[in-house]
């Protein structure tokens, strides 16, 4: 623990922050905690903490192992996907025949929801093998190509009317059974916690995974790729666990989305979802953990306050200030300031030596 | 086995799978669904070429993915819509984005005194972003209070001819008076960007001693355009209105593509250009660039689809049965070899054909084709034989992107003009470039009539097995992903 404070400061007061909000809201709008405004920025904040998983997982694709890929949408929607068709379509079933009660607690329901996660677990697997199998060889616009046209089948998949008994087609899948003692809208404080539970747990998780020492080698891959066979390291193998570890927690974000929505639908695994969590990373900074959180902070305020003052077109305003940031600040606002953050210092310190030596020749 | 005999061996097999794969779909689909899929099938292929030519060569050239073709597909739908329904909107901008072109085209004018400027390091590195910055500001300036929703407006009052070319009111366009400025402005802030991109004080920049009489040109006929188009504003349009329909078309379709070739080279060379140093930021900076275009169309236009009425040649009911009784009477069907047939697809086929051809003559016989062939093998190797390899970019940028365009335009009549309309297409342009292998034209050719005829026949078995039209949009996928597991480099594409 000692070390994450050490490293990670800011994190662990965003954690703080994040977990008191609700209460602190309570108590200075004097509202309840699960109704009104409280209840609203809950949602906003639980939505931000799913988006900022995803985000730091495509991070992880791009910033940390350099494969730009405009896949992503597939394991988020995979994942999204599994979660809603076991819940709608598997669960009833077997809550049906069996109910196994600990005191007041369902038990079964809490199995099934754990086993729609590890379900989501392993068919984000089963996609990040798949794209890796088939796009591991190409590199560079090839393999963006590549993924783009990949996650395009898979949304075809979901929008094809064979399986419309399952997936709702075009529609989607709306109003999921989610078990009661989760469900975001009756419980929604529940969901928050756990959201953020999920957000705190990722985040650490990927931070051991980048920090270990294969975590280093899929950086190094991403520097000089001869390099790092020269050294016995085989970039394919690292760089498709990297792309599998990514399209993990893009499904576990995804299956969280899912609950939140209580829905599934295809615009899930659409072009359009990765060029949002595309944004989001850029905006917050590539090669960070800390960035993508940023980006999908700064992202979901944008979408509240931009679409009041916009209007329904507040995306262009976004995509200006996307070319904007691509064009003067292209390692996003956190690698900008990590890198002029040094240069400030300097400055302030020259600042302090002006002072300084302005006072000596006065003795 | 020799490579010469291996060439002609996978030459030989290529057409016996192909004729075999044609032949089984004749006899299982029966004569009349086999042709009238397979022209299906060759009006997508044009168009998809026409996206995947441009896609190909930018990326053979400068290795640069532009992820805003489709909205270049699509602002060329809307651009020949504009001129064809009602030229209002074009005639009003126009003279706004001559003299932003022109602006910047006379800083080449300039160029060898801007880079000698004695400049310290830490100007040199912040001049270029304060010009850029200031560039835009005026820019901005400019088209303060314009009024551009209401131009854009103007297009959604449909217009109708009659032969006796009774219009509907024409807009009136802003006071002379007050419009003036912008152009000036726009001029400016054009200067400004283009002296920001031009790297001022930087010695290592090469430019190309070219006498000053060829260096003046481009800017003065830019700025007579300007001037005359700031005049004509509202003349213009009436005098396009009135013209015959299919004139007009014709009309539109060069608007369309030399918008899209300025709006090309507008993009290169500002956008583009200052990000060469960093090329995964320019897939970012396009991507980013198509999500601004696509909502730009929203807020101009409003997120509705528009149906464009198909010009006179195309569009009197009826069924011609030669080609000469089409021309005659301006049928909408044609019947070829006893099959019903849109004429207007049949216009869109040539234009592919033609268009493959120009592509195939600017390659192999002019020297801008050489030296884009050469820049595909070795840029470097081109620039150090003096040829001004940034210049060619900027070319083939704009030739792209006015291909896209131009197919944005052919496709309109028949397709819904929408802000998503380029989507769909920049994706099979896509699977078209990597099934033909990146930088070749012929590749983009072949692959584009292979994924044509593959989404014809897909949707053709999809309707006859009652399958879903999921099957036709899959199955160019499912081709690609075969391909590339063959062929990593493509059908046409040369080994790394």
């Amino acid at each position: 623990m000692k070390n994450i404070w050490k490293k990670d400061k800011g994190f662990v007061i965003f954690v703080a922050l994040a977990f008191a909000f609700p209460f602190i809201f309570s108590l200075l709008g004097q509202t309840s905690l699960t109704e009104g405004t409280n209840k609203f920025w809950q949602g906003q904040l639980i939505n931000f903490f799913i988006m900022a998983v995803f985000a730091m997982s495509y991070d992880l694709l791009i910033g940390y192992a350099g494969m730009l890929s405009f896949g992503h949408a597939a394991s988020f929607g995979g994942g999204a996907y599994t979660v809603a068709l076991l819940l709608e379509h598997v669960a009833p079933d077997i809550l049906k025949s069996y109910q196994i009660f600990i005191g007041s607690t369902n038990i079964t329901e809490i199995v099934i929801l754990i086993v729609c996660f590890l379900a989501a677990i392993l068919v984000s697997i089963l996609i990040g093998l798949l794209f890796s199998a088939s796009a591991m060889r190409v590199k560079g616009a090839y393999f963006a190509m590549l993924t783009l046209a990949l996650a395009t089948a898979l949304n075809l998949l979901a929008r094809a009317t064979d399986f419309v008994e399952w997936t709702g087609a075009d529609e989607g899948m709306h109003g999921v059974p989610v078990p009661l003692w989760i469900n975001p809208t009756q419980n929604r404080l529940t969901f928050y916690f756990i959201a953020l539970a999920f957000l705190v747990l990722a985040y650490i998780l990927m931070k051991r995974i980048v920090s270990s020492p294969t975590g280093r080698v899929i950086q190094a891959t991403r520097e000089n790729e001869d390099r790092a066979r020269m050294i016995g390291y085989n970039p394919v193998t690292y760089r498709t666990l990297a792309f599998v570890i990514a399209s993990v927690f893009a499904g576990l974000a995804g299956g969280f989305y899912a609950l939140w929505t209580t829905s599934a639908s295809p615009s899930m695994t659409s072009g359009v979802t990765t060029v949002n969590v595309l944004i989001m990373t850029i905006l917050g900074g590539m090669g960070t953990l800390v960035g993508p959180l940023l980006g999908a902070g700064i992202m979901q305020i944008f979408s509240q306050f931009l679409y009041t003052w916009f209007g329904a077109r507040w995306p262009l305003v976004f995509g200006i200030i996307f070319v904007l940031i691509v064009m003067f600040l292209p390692y996003g606002i956190v690698g900008t300031w990590r890198l002029q953050g040094f240069k400030i210092k300097q400055g302030w310190q020259r600042l302090l030596e002006l002072t300084k030596t302005k006072e000596t020749p006065e003795k | 086995m020799k490579h010469e005999n291996k060439k002609i061996l996978y030459i030989v097999i290529a057409i016996l799978v192909i004729f075999g794969v044609l032949y089984g779909l004749y006899s299982y689909a029966g004569q009349e669904a086999f042709i009238r899929t397979t022209l299906s099938g060759l009006t997508l292929g044009s168009l998809f070429f026409l996206v995947a030519a441009g896609l190909t060569l930018i990326f053979g050239l400068m290795d640069v993915l532009n992820f805003a073709h489709g909205s270049m597909f699509m602002l060329g739908a809307y651009a020949g819509w504009q001129f064809y329904t009602n030229p209002t909107f074009i005639f009003g901008v126009l003279p706004l984005v001559l003299a932003f072109v022109a602006g910047i085209m006379v800083i080449p004018l300039i160029k060898p005194e801007l880079v000698r400027l004695k400049l310290s390091d830490s100007w040199q590195k912040r001049l270029p972003k304060l010009l850029y910055l200031a560039g835009l500001i005026v820019g901005v300036l400019a088209v303060l209070k314009f009024d551009i929703a209401g131009l854009a407006e103007t297009a959604m009052v449909a217009i109708v001819t009659t032969s006796t070319g009774a219009l509907a009111e024409l807009s009136p366009q802003e006071p002379l008076l007050r419009f003036m400025w912008r152009p000036v402005l726009l001029f400016i802030s054009g200067a400004l960007v283009a002296a920001g991109v031009s790297k001022p004080g930087d010695r290592a920049e090469i430019t190309a001693p070219e006498p000053l009489k060829n260096r003046l040109v481009l800017p003065i006929i830019l700025l007579v355009l300007t001037i005359l188009f700031t005049f004509v504003r509202e003349s213009a349009s009436e005098l396009v209105l009135l013209m015959n329909g299919n004139l007009r078309f014709a009309l539109a379709v060069i608007v369309a593509t030399l918008f899209g070739f300025l709006l090309g080279a507008l993009i290169e060379i500002t956008m583009i250009r200052p990000l060469y140093i960093r090329p995964f930021f320019i897939v970012l900076m396009t991507l980013g660039l198509s999500f601004v275009l696509r909502e730009l169309v929203q807020v101009l236009w409003d997120p509705l689809a528009y149906q464009m009425v198909r010009p006179p040649l195309f569009a009197q009911p009826g069924r011609a049965s030669t080609i000469a009784e089409w021309l005659a009477n301006g049928s909408s069907t044609i019947s070829i070899a006893g099959v019903t047939f849109p004429t207007y697809r049949l216009f869109v086929i040539l234009l592919g054909v033609v268009m493959f051809i120009f592509v195939t003559l600017l390659m192999t016989k002019s020297r801008l084709g050489m030296i884009i062939r050469a820049g595909v093998q070795d840029p470097q190797m081109v620039e150090a034989l003096g040829i001004n390899v940034k210049r060619v970019f900027t070319i083939v940028f704009a030739l792209g992107v006015a291909l896209a365009a131009l197919g944005g335009i052919g496709a309109a009549p028949f397709l819904p003009v929408q802000p998503m309309m380029g989507d769909q297409y920049q994706m099979q342009g896509f699977i078209t470039v990597v099934i033909g292998g990146m930088g070749s034209y012929v590749g983009a050719f072949a692959g584009a009539m292979i994924l044509g005829m593959a989404r014809a026949f897909g949707d053709y078995f999809a309707l006859k097995l009652q399958l879903s039209p999921t099957i036709a949009e899959a199955s160019t996928v499912i081709i690609m992903i075969i391909v590339l597991l063959l062929r990593p480099q493509g059908l046409f594409g040369k080994k790394d």
